[in-house]
């Protein structure tokens, strides 16, 4: 019992949900608590592992809904406890297979005696083959249908749908049941088998990546075994390329001290190879016999899912060796340039840290779908005032004097004694008779187009495929489709989303002189808003490398000797070549070299030390090598090998990053390169003058758009760094426990150990000497100033939060040829700024009182005050001005810009009204200096404050609560990481990419849903008002007009593909026009297609329609209707108003359309004749035990007489002569954007895909070229895909092994990272490091 | 396991990024599909088209509604409203108490025909007020008994005529229970009229929903009557009165076919109707009119759809005109970049 207790350390205090709460499936970048408790693997041996559980897990807490049950077994037999390890692991397993596993458990464990026991042993069975299995699956054979059912009904419409069913298999009813039955069925199995597809197609995938190979230790052999077999502890082996099947601990490599190089692009997006490193006490294992030996044990902390940690210790021989992060290899991740690898599995299956990670994708409505809810429910409030009217109506008709209909007390709904009940009764009977009036099948087609829209045209858009980072567009979920066409805030991010993230070395200060002639393009930009020319020539040629665009005769080529400052020169290059995490990769040739760095900037800088001649060649994990251009005499080279001893890694709270080296001759050097701000902090004091030049440089630099970074050093006393080290060390391999006791440091986004590290490293980062700063530039990314005008055309509001200073943001932002044209000088600007004089008053104030700024609480809290008195006073005037121009004629337009400082106060509660008000007046917002957190509050002030739709973009981790907070988030792919990517909703490679999602698929698909939605409402409306007219003249009995059948099928065939396909073709105009003419966007943004006003002129129009169409076919039938003097009876009656109804809602249809493929005319043309063919079968087959046949030879009757044909022409005529005068009215007085552009353009083919010729031509396979060859032969239709859905949710995994391409599923990202993806084997191993050549 | 030699692997990995875009390109296909440029007509409702859809549609619907109306007013009709003045004027104030009584209710009414009529002339009877259309009546019958001799017990709708102490009822339920009884007979110039009752009813109701070996039991044979007797010798195929009737009407006013008269009618003809007048619709006061109607080729009398052509089109017509007119006096520019809203008031919206 102590002994469990013990192991659960510091659990005690946690509240035991956080045990639910680590099964459940988390979101990216919220890193959950760690569960209490250790666990203990042994490695290589499987019968101790399955003893080892129990002894730790002498609690099994199992949690079946909010019941919990606690098994304590102290003293059990063998096979119990077996059960009891496997008991807690098919709990994890249940979170993720549904709930059925967990209920079948919790049934067999509350059994008793042999049963129990032969159950549980079977289970056992089943369990050895799961080991490192994992299923993604949402249901499973037995699950599928309660669950697939319950998802469905958890939808209101659906639910409606059920309850009118039941009813309607109740007396009360005037349909037979199957009138709801079946709508119902056919929608809920098209929902179903949607999610079956989609269920199957992970379950292959699944089982594909659970039976691809690896080889297991066994009997000292290697031994190929299916990774689902794969059990903790076991010994793996991982060759080159391939991929690791779960967490393991890494042992041995087949390099040299132990290394090995991983790709993590499946886990986080990062394409540079990352340094793993084995414990030195296992390098050699790594022939089988020597493997085979070795009996380890690891402790090590339960399953989490934070990537970047791990914490545990290996013991060997009573050894204990501490365990970090950089032993792990993570399932999904690669192994590069290292022949094989050797590890112990530490976590399987569910527990990896991957699958512990994967994401439900946040579930976003759109604003329209929102409205829509409305509309339903208005829909219900004229149902509920419909059936009211009726059931009133019954309760005054009922009457016993009618004798033919026989009113007595033997049912309740016709006892004329009873008026009340009989009123109460006729509502239900109300309600399922006009329940079409809630379209059934609105949500279901709308979301198969929707599908189709994201899947088929936005993912599959060439103007949104960017070539050179080979990344199509990828809607990441199809719900938000059209709120793409109403956004009206855009919250950008700068760097990578509006610049390149394309770093070039280009300028430098060195020892207070300032190296490089380049001229960056901001600065060219600024020039010409000042009206000054500038010689483009002027710029660089130079740039000879990615990465380097500098140019300046006294630095290169070793002409830096004859500087006034060569020392300070030389720990500049020393520091760029030395103090970085880059890995060298290919040949060890300063031409052929390739950097992998987790930064481009990284990159840069290391690429210009190469360029200055110190060039970074390899590295291994202790040292780093660097050629360096003889320091004395020109021409000679020497290999100088640095001892690197520490790397103190770059974080974006530490915005530093250090490193501590030992010389060849013993020399200790700290090097640190970091945000001026903090490397500002740390310096030693004196040397002011230098100080002062290079704050001078940095603000430059930053006036001219570039990235600055300020390189300092510190030469570091043997017994200084040793007590150091001690601590450090002590720090960084300390278990959590411990680590909580010595933590101070609460409520901080960092676990434990990491800050307890940072702690350490302030200690010798200070009294740092300054050598320089250096600036790079990051280059506007192509299109971006054009495709910024464009949608600040359209109406969008552009707003940069950047973390960038605030001169490089308001350069970038600023309106130039080559800057972003956000500001111009037109503008009026208001700059909120903290870097103002009486703001740096007051911070010197607070410096003074303690060394370092802000470190005084009281200091603080009087800065604070100060601040925020500030910042109000500044909006307030701001205001106040703003208004002012507001009432002008002439204003010019306004523009803020402000400091995250500022910020933070100013979205205070109390200013936060203000700032709002004053900045939805701007037409530019720049937000420098702003964190992550404040992106996110900057966005929901907007999104909640103003109920305006936001957009927001980015491409780093640091947007992803940006992205998330927004209406629609859009991650920039094929960049920096994934983070935002796995955030967001829809990614694209490139800013200017937005043009298209936006103006082109956005406004689409706005006006195509808003079409749809639009036409559900009306075609329904109008069928249910005939019925309602109807019921006025059957003594409101409810009586229905229409057929079983005819009622039940027009939702789900008469009228359902038309309305698809006006939802998938529709188009007003061209794509080319819709970028030509932006401002057509703001149509969107004014919601003009989806207003109440919209809504109630197509009610106004249904109803019309009803009363025509009911009223005209009743009258035209009250006589003899043909010459046989015969007359027509009730469901003769029906039948025809029934078809005039679907011919005239299907002409509807087309009058709305705007373009007319020929999918239009089959679907409409379709519907129609379908509903002839049916009536044709349907009337004329005489069916057996059908008690009543009301419409045998109906039509047949029908259409032997003139009547039926005059009506029919009659009646769709007069029905639709008001919606036609409609239109031609609105359009000739009252036109919308889009229609004059139609016009404009009426006569010009549709150029859009010339120009799209044009761009593809040079990428197009011969086969396309040949398929357009055809395509443009005259008279030659062009060859149709089809809408079939063709491969929808297929998974990218099979496709990519044959090598086809699949655009990714929203529904697959989660999955993506434990997927083994395409077989890299054609692709030649690439080795940075050959060890053979010298 | 490793491939290649160290100088092959790095020329390799060179070439394969430069290959491997090709094989590898997630380059979406072309589609005429998936870029959305599917082959399509962008029809604009221009002035013209507008005009000219008005003048389609007046052209064609003026004729047509010329045509049928001519056809309806060919149509000769004798309305009579016979269920106030058939009832003896004394007893005028207890009409269901007189209806219900066994006093003789025949009934002489004489008809002056306005109209030479052409045989053959449609004898009709037309109630008001009579929700043959009512849920519990419409629902009130059994198909499968109608048609089958061996569905004798499906009176499962028929409630609550469904069955007597004798055995279910055929025809049950309550549309064939209420079947209408009151009789015409005609004479002109004492010289009888023959009124043929074969044919009234469709033929497919009479071949297909109403059996040949089908005979009528218990039917009115309960304590409250309804309507009209069967005689249960005939088949219910060719009881074309029931027939007629068990077609349910649309509305609560309905004209019935009672038989036809094959002889041709003069003007002024006086036609004296032998009545009897058993249908109570006195509870519910309701209408009893007697109709004789000749036919167009169109059908009855009904001026309905004729004027309907008429007025949609003139209405087209007018339309087209004030368009037109509107169209020569100022007419709108098509595709006037002045009419887009950020050109109309250029400092946004």
């Amino acid at each position: 019992m102590a002994g469990w207790r013990g192991s659960r350390g510091g659990g005690d205090g946690t509240p035991s949900d956080d045990r639910i709460a680590s099964s459940q499936t988390v979101r990216l970048g919220k890193v959950q608590p760690q569960a209490p408790g250790h666990r203990t693997v042994f490695c290589n041996d499987r019968e101790a592992n399955s003893l080892a559980k129990y002894k730790i897990m002498g609690v099994v807490n199992l949690f079946m809904g909010k019941r919990k049950i606690r098994y304590i077994h102290s003293e059990v037999n063998h096979i119990e406890s077996q059960m009891i390890a496997w008991v807690h692991d098919i709990e994890v397993v249940a979170s993720w297979s549904g709930d059925s596993l967990q209920w079948l458990l919790l049934w067999i464990v509350g059994l008793k005696g042999a049963l129990r026991y032969h159950l549980l042993g079977f289970l056992l069975w089943l369990r050895t083959s799961e080991g490192n299995s994992v299923s993604t699956t949402k249901y499973d054979v037995f699950t599928f249908l309660p669950k697939g059912l319950f998802e469905q009904f958890r939808r209101v419409a659906n639910l409606y749908f059920l309850m009118i069913s039941i009813l309607s298999c109740t007396p009360v009813s005037p349909v037979s049941p199957i009138t709801n039955v079946l709508p119902l069925s056919l929608v809920l199995l098209v929902s179903l088998v949607k999610e079956a597809w989609e269920d199957w197609k992970r379950f292959q995938n699944d089982m594909s990546i659970n039976n691809s190979n690896v080889e297991v230790l066994q009997d000292w052999n290697w031994v190929p075994t299916p990774w689902k077999k794969l059990q903790v502890g076991d010994i793996i082996r991982v060759n080159q390329d391939g991929f690791f099947p779960a967490d393991l601990m890494f042992l041995a490599s087949t390099n040299p001290d132990g290394v090995c190089y991983v790709e993590t692009a499946n886990l986080d997006g990062e394409t540079n190879l990352k340094i793993r490193k084995a414990p030195e006490r296992t390098w050699d294992f790594v022939s089988p016999d020597k493997v085979s030996e070795f009996k380890g044990e690891v402790q090590c902390e339960q399953p989490n899912n934070s990537l970047y940690t791990f914490t545990g210790n290996l013991i060997i021989d009573k050894q204990i060796l501490p365990l970090s992060p950089n032993q792990l290899l993570l399932r999904g991740c690669s192994l590069r340039n290292t022949e094989y690898i050797v590890g112990a599995v530490i976590f399987t299956g569910h527990e990896t840290k991957v699958m512990m990670n994967s994401m439900k994708i946040p579930s976003k409505r759109s604003t329209l779908e929102k409205k829509l809810d409305k509309l339903i429910l208005a829909l219900f409030t004229v149902l509920f005032c419909m059936c009211l009217l009726g059931s009133i109506g019954s309760g005054v008709f009922i009457n016993s004097k009618y004798h033919y209909l026989r009113f007595d007390t033997s049912e309740a709904q016709f006892d004329p004694d009873h008026r009340f009940v009989v009123a109460i009764l006729t509502f239900f009977t109300l309600i399922t008779l006009y329940s079409p009036i809630i379209p059934i099948s609105l949500y279901v087609s709308v979301e198969m187009i929707k599908f189709i829209q994201s899947t088929q045209f936005i993912n599959n858009d060439l103007r949104m495929y960017h070539a050179e980072s080979n990344t199509p567009a990828l809607a990441r979920t199809s719900n938000l489709n059209e709120e793409l066409g109403q956004v009206e805030y855009i919250f950008s991010d700068k760097t990578g989303t509006l610049t390149r993230n394309l770093m070039e070395f280009f300028k430098c200060s060195i020892g207070g002189e300032v190296y490089g002639t380049g001229v960056s393009e901001t600065e060219i930009g600024a020039a010409q808003r000042t009206g000054v020319k500038v010689d483009a020539q002027k710029r660089s040629s130079a740039a000879s490398e990615r990465g380097f665009n500098f140019d300046d005769a006294r630095l290169m080529r070793g002409a830096w000797r004859n500087e006034p400052n060569p020392d300070c020169c030389k720990e500049f290059f020393r520091c760029l070549a030395i103090c970085h995490t880059v890995l060298p990769e290919g040949d060890e040739s300063p031409e052929r070299i390739r950097y992998q760095a987790a930064s481009p900037d990284e990159a840069a800088l290391v690429v210009a030390a190469k360029n200055f001649g110190f060039f970074f060649y390899r590295r291994t994990p202790t040292m780093i090598y660097v050629r360096e251009s003889h320091v004395d005499k020109m021409g000679k080279v020497q290999d100088v090998p640095y001892e690197i001893l520490n790397v103190l890694e770059f974080n974006s709270t530490r915005k530093r990053q250090s490193v501590v080296c030992r010389y060849p001759d013993g020399r200790l050097v700290l090097y640190c390169k970091g945000a001026d701000t903090v490397i500002y902090e740390r310096l030693v004091d004196g040397n002011p003058d230098l100080k002062r030049m290079s704050r001078e440089h940095l603000e430059q630099f930053g006036a001219s758009g570039l990235r600055t970074l300020c390189l300092a050093y510190k030469n570091l006393k043997p017994d200084v760094y040793e007590s150091w080290n001690e601590k450090y060390i002590h720090a960084k391999s300390a278990l959590r426990d411990r680590e909580k006791k010595l933590d101070e440091v609460s409520g901080h986004q960092y676990s434990q150990p990491n800050i307890k590290k940072f702690q350490v490293a302030e200690q010798i980062e200070k009294d740092l000497i300054l050598i320089g700063c250096t600036a790079i530039e990051d280059k506007l990314q192509e299109g971006v100033p054009a495709c910024i005008e464009t949608l600040s055309r359209a109406g969008i509001k552009i707003w940069v939060l950047t973390g960038d200073k605030m001169e490089t943001a308001i350069n970038i932002a600023y309106g130039s040829e080559v800057a972003c044209k956000l500001i111009n000088n037109g503008m009026k600007q208001f700059v909120i700024s903290s870097e103002t004089e009486a703001i740096r008053e007051v911070e010197d104030k607070a410096c003074h009182t303690s060394r370092r700024c802000f470190s005084h609480l009281g200091d603080q809290i009087e800065l604070a005050r100060y601040m925020k008195e500030l910042v109000k006073n500044e909006l307030k005037s701001c205001h106040e001005e703003a208004q002012k121009f507001l009432h002008m004629d002439s204003a010019p337009k306004l523009a803020l810009i402000i400091d995250g400082k500022c910020l933070m106060y100013a979205l205070d509660p109390s200013l936060r009204g203000m700032l709002l008000n004053f900045s939805l007046n701007c037409t530019a917002v720049v937000c420098c200096r702003v964190s992550p957190l404040q992106k996110a509050q900057v966005t929901s002030l907007v999104k909640k404050g103003a109920n305006k739709i936001t957009l927001s973009i980015g491409d780093g981790a640091n947007d992803v609560s940006m992205i998330q907070a927004a209406h629609v988030g859009v991650g920039i792919s094929g960049q920096e990481g994934m983070q935002a990517v796995m955030a967001s909703d829809f990614a694209i490679a490139q800013f200017r990419f937005l043009t298209d999602l936006l103006l082109v698929h956005g406004r689409w698909s706005y006006h195509r849903i808003c079409k749809v939605v639009t036409y559900f409402f009306y075609k329904n409306l109008t069928f249910t008002l005939t019925q309602f007219w109807f019921t006025f003249e059957t003594g409101f009995s409810g009586q229905r007009l229409y057929d079983d059948w005819f009622q039940s099928l027009y939702n789900v065939i008469f009228t359902a593909l038309p309305v698809i396909i006006i939802g998938l073709f529709d188009k007003d105009v061209s794509a080319n026009l819709s970028k030509k003419y932006p401002e057509l966007y703001k149509e969107g943004i004014r919601n003009a297609f989806f207003k109440w006003r919209v809504v109630a002129t197509w009610a106004f129009f249904a109803i019309y329609q009803s009363l025509v169409l009911y009223y005209f076919v009743v009258a035209s039938s009250k006589r003899a209707i043909n010459s046989s003097g015969k007359l027509f009876g009730l469901w003769d009656v029906s039948t025809m108003a029934f078809t005039c109804v679907i011919v005239t809602v299907n002409l509807r249809l087309l009058m709305m359309c705007n373009t007319l493929t020929r999918w239009h005319h089959i679907s409409v043309g379709g519907s129609i004749l379908f509903w002839f063919i049916f009536v044709f079968i349907y009337s004329g087959v005489a069916l057996p035990n059908k008690e009543q046949e009301n419409i045998y030879f109906v039509i047949y009757v029908l259409m032997s007489t003139i009547y039926f044909y005059l009506t029919l022409i009659l009646v769709p005529v007069a029905a639709l002569f008001c919606d036609f005068l409609y239109m031609g009215v609105q359009r000739w007085f009252f036109p919308y954007d889009y229609q004059i552009v139609q016009e404009i353009h009426r006569h010009e083919a549709d150029t859009s895909r010339i120009g799209l010729l044009e761009v593809g031509q040079s990428q197009l396979t011969p086969d396309e070229v040949r398929s357009y060859a055809i395509m443009q032969l005259p008279g030659e239709k062009s060859r149709h895909t089809g809408f079939a859905f063709d491969s929808p949710g297929y998974e990218s995994f099979f496709a990519s092994q044959a090598g086809v391409f699949v655009p990714q599923k929203a529904w697959d990202v989660a999955r993506r990272a434990s997927m083994r993806s395409k077989p890299k084997t054609p692709r030649t191993p690439r080795t940075p490091r050959t060890p053979q050549r010298n | 396991m490793n491939s290649g030699t160290p100088s092959s692997s790095a020329a390799g990995a060179g070439s394969a990024d430069s290959i491997a875009p090709r094989r590898n390109s997630k380059r979406p296909k072309y589609s005429r599909f998936t870029q959305q440029e599917l082959p399509a007509c962008k029809p604009i409702l221009t002035p013209k088209w507008v005009i000219g859809t008005f003048l389609l549609v007046s052209v064609i619907f003026i004729p047509i509604g010329v045509v049928s109306l001519f056809a309806s007013r060919d149509v000769v009709e004798i309305v009579d409203r016979y269920e106030t003045e058939c009832i003896p004027e004394t007893l005028r104030n207890d009409k269901v108490g007189f209806i219900q009584s066994d006093r003789s209710k025949t009934c002489q009414r004489t008809l002056r025909v306005p109209k030479n009529m052409k045989q053959p002339i449609y004898v009709y009877y037309q109630l008001d007020n009579f929700y043959q259309n009512h849920r519990r009546y419409v629902k009130s019958r059994s198909d499968q008994q109608l048609r089958n001799n061996g569905s004798l017990q499906d009176t499962g709708p028929c409630k609550p005529e469904d069955n007597t102490a004798g055995g279910p009822i055929v025809p049950c339920g309550l549309i064939a229970w209420s079947l209408f009884n009151d009789t015409y007979g005609f004479t002109r110039n004492n010289q009888q009229l023959d009124v043929n009752k074969k044919g009234i009813s469709w033929k497919s109701d009479r071949e297909h929903k109403f059996g040949k070996n089908v005979f009528p039991r218990n039917f009115q044979s309960g304590t409250l009557k309804g309507g009209a007797t069967l005689n249960p010798n005939v088949s219910l195929s060719e009881q074309e009165d029931l027939i007629v009737w068990m077609r349910t009407a649309a509305l609560p006013t309905f004209r019935k076919l009672y038989g036809k008269i094959e002889v041709d009618l003069q003007r002024d003809d006086l036609i004296n109707v032998t009545l009897e007048n058993n249908y109570n619709t006195y509870s519910f006061s309701g209408k009893k009119k007697l109709v004789l109607s000749t036919t167009s080729w169109l059908g009855g009398k009904n001026d309905f759809v004729g004027i309907a052509y008429l007025t949609v089109g003139g209405l087209c017509f007018f339309l087209a005109l004030v368009f037109l007119l509107i169209y020569l006096i100022k007419p709108r520019q098509l595709g006037d970049p002045s009419y887009l809203s950020w050109n109309r008031n250029p400092s946004g919206h």
